[in-house]
């Protein structure tokens, strides 16, 4: 027997980057808000520095059965706990360009958001205000229009001028990396001091991670934060018609019903679907919100690649942000490429490395071992240069997050992952790989060489539409079949672009959020 | 420039930090991984064969990873959550329990250095331990079963670079500024 609690207007599930500002934005609107987190919770005390302990922030379990020819990476992309994927996220925060929102419309491919550009543009600026981004618009020549950065630009260390120097030899451009990093002090909280540890999460808030910006406002705002509920299912009402609340368990173990007027499921992209599929009733039998067939398809990933080059200089590759200090997007256009790749391209340019981890100093190489393992490190400590290369990923109908047989302990199916690297990703991905080895020869590297292909970010599956057959959502993020059931974070995109997700993801929560506080009164009715 | 083991201990590898509660007696006592293995404390996951395998494999892989207590590390990781698990493991999508994992490994290693050596895989010499390494580091090196032996060097040889690396003593090493904001748990910095 269920235990049920007293009813809240909104159940938010996932204390993550598009979680925190559903929370904070209902919250301050007036309603009462619950945050509910599989994960542990956590606060910025608890963020060490270090990138074995850095391991605990990632998603560990369920576990999420990847079955596919290529696997996504969850468990490192993933969150686990207050702050989400965007406690360990790099802060890379670029826009979508306005071709990202129409790829069907303008080149035959993929799919199209439900809007444009210009539509989602004021979310950006919204959102890149709240946080106190940094860059410099004027440099960044492929930027779309909007707002200019509330604070200058990132530091750009000898990493990043040795590298800004290959691609100038190439005619290539480079320009401040936008990140959502304090380069100045900013609403109360201290700027970033460099030391590169934004992937074990940012324990002083200059990295705007949920725990430094949108959370705190929720909870400034009465929106109150639970951790350890691990949602099992979204209930509708006897005549599927509306959502009324969620099923979770708690630490104990103990299944607990709570009734709210409306759900936002902001739980990342395989578990969005994975709670969708499981909430199936005598109402919708193939899932909640899946009238249209459509729940868990078109997951997409980023191909990526890591490029790494030993120097005769110094590169102070210690100092600066995990996710670098320029960036390039001259392979933006989505036509016109070498081997007819269709998609765009960018290159995050003077990562700050670490000796251990996956990015790490050990890991660019890893055939060396024995002693040569220590001679590597010594040098590499001093003279490695590295970026990463992000391509665009096309959505596929068989790329997908489906149930598998087994079962997590409460009894509830795993996500099964059915993931192939689209045709087009993969050319883009062999394009970089030449390019990126030519940039490093040409900035003067001894040796150059790049990394295997690498999944980053993860996004689809809830894809938003304005045809009901053809998505999951409409435009506001919200379902088409349960008007008071919303969803949240880069499960809603319907194509990929090689941005970086988690501004856009912020940018499309801002908006859904407001269309919510809005038009409560038609939701909670 | 070529560190031999005198060097590499004598430059301080032993003094790796990363404190973990370690259990002894019925208590349990915060120690480095170094110190869990200088104190013989009992392995709780691994054992001792497997342990044994997995000591030299790390050694031979990066030198001073046995002494920085590469085994004791592991061992009291997998017998963690895989949420607050710190094994890298975790990032390539390897099914829990992890201890299956290792486990898979050093037995793939057994019937390896069998095959090649007729020898126990703890027994190899300086040259086939070598040998061996090279097979397993192949990208795509499989058992006969399918068990992936590439990933699990891929791994084997990360848990080294923690605990020899991934710790302030390690950055030190390296010359590099550690530039905590928040130093790990108590007992850190030994």
């Amino acid at each position: 027997m269920a235990k049920t609690l007293e009813k809240v207007d909104v159940v938010i599930v996932g204390a993550g980057a598009a979680g925190s500002v559903y929370a904070a934005v209902l919250a301050e609107a007036g309603r009462s808000v619950l945050v509910l987190e599989r994960g542990v919770e956590r606060k910025l005390g608890d963020l060490y520095s270090s990138q074995t302990w850095a391991r605990r922030l990632k998603w560990g379990a369920p576990h999420v059965v990847e079955d596919g020819p290529d696997s996504i990476w969850y468990n490192f992309n993933a969150g686990h706990g207050f702050g989400g994927a965007a406690i360990h996220h790099y802060g890379v925060w670029p826009r979508y360009h306005p071709e990202d929102f129409e790829l069907h419309s303008r080149y035959g491919k993929g799919l199209d958001w439900p809007y444009s550009y210009e539509t989602l543009r004021p979310w950006y600026d919204q959102v890149q205000k709240d946080v106190g981004m940094a860059g410099d618009a004027k440099k960044e020549i492929w930027r779309p229009i909007g707002d200019p950065y509330p604070l200058p630009p990132v530091l750009v260390s000898n990493h990043g001028k040795v590298l800004a120097r290959g691609f100038e030899q190439l005619g290539l451009h480079t320009a401040p990396i936008p990140m959502a990093v304090l380069t100045e002090p900013y609403n109360g909280r201290p700027a970033c001091i460099w030391d590169g540890w934004c992937d074990a999460g940012c324990p002083i808030g200059a990295l705007a991670n949920p725990l430094a910006v949108y959370l705190p406002r929720a909870q400034q705002a009465g929106a109150r934060l639970q951790g350890n509920a691990h949602i099992s299912r979204v209930l509708t009402d006897k005549k599927g018609e509306k959502v009324i609340g969620v099923e979770y368990y708690n630490r104990e173990g103990e299944r607990i019903v709570q009734p709210a007027d409306a759900v936002v499921l902001c739980a990342f992209t395989v578990e969005n679907s994975r709670i969708l599929l499981n909430s199936a009733n005598s109402h919708h039998l193939d899932g909640l919100a899946n009238s249209s067939g459509l729940v868990g398809r078109y997951l997409m990933s980023h191909p990526a690649l890591s490029v790494f080059g030993m120097f005769e200089e110094e590169m102070q590759n210690y100092l600066g942000a995990t996710g670098g200090q320029l960036i390039c997007q001259d392979a933006f256009p989505k036509t016109g490429n070498p081997n007819g790749a269709f998609g765009s391209r960018q290159w995050e340019i003077g990562l700050a490395i670490k000796p251990n981890d996956l990015l790490g100093i050990a890991m660019s190489r890893p055939d060396i071992y024995g002693n040569a393992l220590h001679q590597f490190m010594q040098e590499g400590a001093r003279f490695l240069g590295s970026m990463v290369g992000v391509c665009e990923d096309q959505p596929m109908r068989d790329n997908r997050i489906s149930l598998a047989k087994d079962k997590d302990r409460f009894g509830q199916p795993l996500a099964r992952v059915t993931y192939q690297v689209s045709e087009e990703g993969r050319k883009l991905w062999q394009n970089a790989t030449k390019e990126g080895v030519d940039i490093f020869k040409a900035a003067g590297a001894k040796q150059a060489w790049h990394g295997p292909m690498a999944g980053q970010h993860i996004m689809g599956g809830t894809v938003m539409g304005i045809d009901r057959n053809k998505s999951v959502t409409n435009g506001e993020a919200q379902t088409h079949d349960l008007p008071n059931l919303f969803i949240g974070g880069p499960s809603v995109f319907p194509t990929s672009s090689s941005i970086n997700s988690t501004f856009t993801a912020h940018a499309v929560a801002m908006k859904s959020a407001h269309y919510m506080a809005n038009n409560w009164g038609q939701l909670a009715d | 420039m070529t560190i031999n083991r005198r060097e590499f201990i004598k430059r301080g590898l032993g003094g790796a930090t990363l404190a973990l509660a370690f259990e002894i007696g019925g208590g349990s006592l915060l120690l480095t991984p170094q110190q869990a293995r200088a104190q013989a404390v009992p392995l709780q996951q691994l054992t001792a064969d497997e342990a044994a395998v997995l000591e030299r494999l790390a050694e031979a892989l990066l030198p001073g990873a046995a002494e920085a207590g590469v085994t004791h590390f592991i061992d009291h990781q997998l017998g963690e959550d895989p949420g607050d698990c710190l094994l890298i493991a975790k990032y390539f999508q390897v099914r829990p329990p992890y201890r299956d994992f290792y486990r898979q490994g050093v037995a793939g290693c057994e019937q390896l250095a069998q095959e090649q050596f007729k020898q126990k895989a703890a027994k190899l010499n300086v040259a086939q331990l070598d040998q061996l390494i090279k097979m397993i580091g192949k990208p795509g090196t499989r058992t006969p079963e399918g068990y992936d032996l590439s990933l699990f060097y891929l791994c084997l040889r990360s848990d080294a670079v923690d605990v020899v690396y991934g710790t302030p003593e390690g950055f030190e090493r390296l010359n590099v500024p550690y530039m905590a904001h928040i130093m790990p748990p108590e007992g850190w910095n030994g």
